[in-house]
């Protein structure tokens, strides 16, 4: 009996917290709507707006870190130009890697990186790239990388873009400024630039190779690097 | 001395040209032989003078043949007896050729090393062919082939010039001389 009397109650009380809640679910039901809808009502900003800033949750803190983008495998190019006997002779660095850090509107936040592999010297000449490597030149064995950094970029009068940074090399640093474009492609950009620098300011000529005659100081950059990233 | 060549004698500038390049090429060989024993910045710059000798040496090849068939060449004397001329023509031809491909493949062998080559550091050649290693090689043996070749022809030049001069007794060799010759 007492049961029959508890279940009875619980049925009851089912009942009313049922018929209780019925009440409220349309209130509640409405109410959600109400809310989502409440922009949608406005016709024109609704549906774009709505998905737009979810999508977009993430590069909303991305404004304070601009988007990356690292180098990809090929496409890109480092040869530098020097005087040799009167001639200009070229030679390229095969492997270096770029990151840059980029933000169009926030280009103090932007950055770029590039590190050279000392090692990978080819001026198409054993011989040469051998005494390149060698502790005369760079020292490849000692100082195995060089590197530019630049911790932000600023705008050029000319439109383009231009990165003041420090070159290391041979664990010698000094100022550097890269004038550089941008290219947009289809996974990132197209980063070209040119430069130039002194080769004795870095201790690149040892012993007979400080003088100047037969090698020239000044040595031209140019830099190609295809880059990668979540460019949106 | 006449400045154009005529039918019995050689101008001065024919005369400037022939010696100015049997001295520029002693000195080539006395430059490649002392830069083999270089190193570093020593071998580069004995062969950038190298280099330099060796374009001068082309563009008066240049200018040489062109003042050749500009003007007459000077007859051999009607003693000269016929296998004399063929071999005078061959041996004359043999030597315009290798002044002109001494100097090409040399140039070649420096664009085959991507060392391009400057004249006397006032202004650069383009290069002749894209950098190898095999290229390279190729136009070494080539370049020292054609010496052995040039030395060769030359020897049997002088030998023809000592024989009209001591044997013949004509005056061939003495026309060619900077400041002698026939009138």
């Amino acid at each position: 009996m007492t049961n029959h009397r508890v279940l009875l109650g619980a049925t009851l009380a089912l009942f009313a917290a049922a018929c209780h809640a019925s009440k409220d679910a349309p209130t509640a039901a409405a109410a959600k709507p109400a809310t989502a809808s409440a922009p949608a009502s406005a016709p024109a900003p609704a549906p774009a707006p709505a998905p737009a800033p979810a999508k977009d949750t993430p590069t909303t803190p991305a404004a304070t870190t601009p988007p990356h983008y690292t180098q990809a495998a090929t496409n890109s190019s480092l040869e530098f130009t020097f005087e040799q006997a009167g001639a200009a002779s070229t030679g390229t660095f095969r492997k270096f890697s770029t990151v840059l850090v980029y933000d169009e509107k926030n280009l103090a936040a932007s950055s770029l990186k590039v590190r050279v592999e000392i090692a990978s010297v080819d001026t198409k000449d054993q011989e040469r790239d051998d005494l390149l490597k060698g502790s005369d030149l760079f020292d490849a064995a000692k100082y195995p990388t060089a590197t530019f950094t630049a911790t932000s970029l600023t705008k050029r009068a000319d439109g383009g873009i231009e990165a003041v940074g420090k070159l290391t090399i041979r664990d010698v640093t000094h100022d550097m400024r890269l004038p550089f474009t941008l290219k947009p492609t289809a996974a990132g950009f197209l980063l070209s630039g040119k430069s130039a620098f002194k080769r004795l300011d870095y201790g690149v000529g040892q012993g007979e190779w400080k003088a100047t005659d037969s090698v020239g100081d000044e040595v031209k950059i140019s830099y190609t690097a295809s880059l990668v990233g979540s460019r949106t | 001395m006449a400045f154009r060549n005529t039918t019995r004698a050689w101008g001065s500038l024919s005369k400037a040209f022939h010696w100015l390049i049997v001295l520029l090429i002693i000195n080539q060989w006395w430059i490649a032989e002392r830069a083999e024993d270089l190193k570093g910045l020593a071998k580069l710059q004995a062969l950038a003078w190298h280099k330099s000798f060796g374009m001068t040496i082309l563009i008066l090849a240049v200018l040489r043949l062109a003042w050749r068939l500009m003007n007459p060449t000077p007859d051999l004397t009607a003693e000269t007896k016929p296998w004399e001329r063929t071999l005078a023509k061959i041996s004359h031809v043999l030597l315009y050729v290798l002044i002109f491909a001494m100097p090409l493949t040399g140039w070649m062998m420096s664009s085959a090393k991507n060392f391009p080559v400057s004249w006397f550091k006032l202004f650069q050649f383009p290069d002749l062919v894209a950098p190898s290693e095999q290229t390279f090689r190729l136009m070494q043996d080539a370049h020292h082939l054609l010496f052995s070749g040039l030395v060769c022809v030359a020897l049997l030049h002088v030998a023809g010039a000592l024989k009209h001069h001591f044997i013949d007794r004509n005056d061939v060799l003495k026309r060619m001389l900077p400041f002698g010759g026939v009138k």
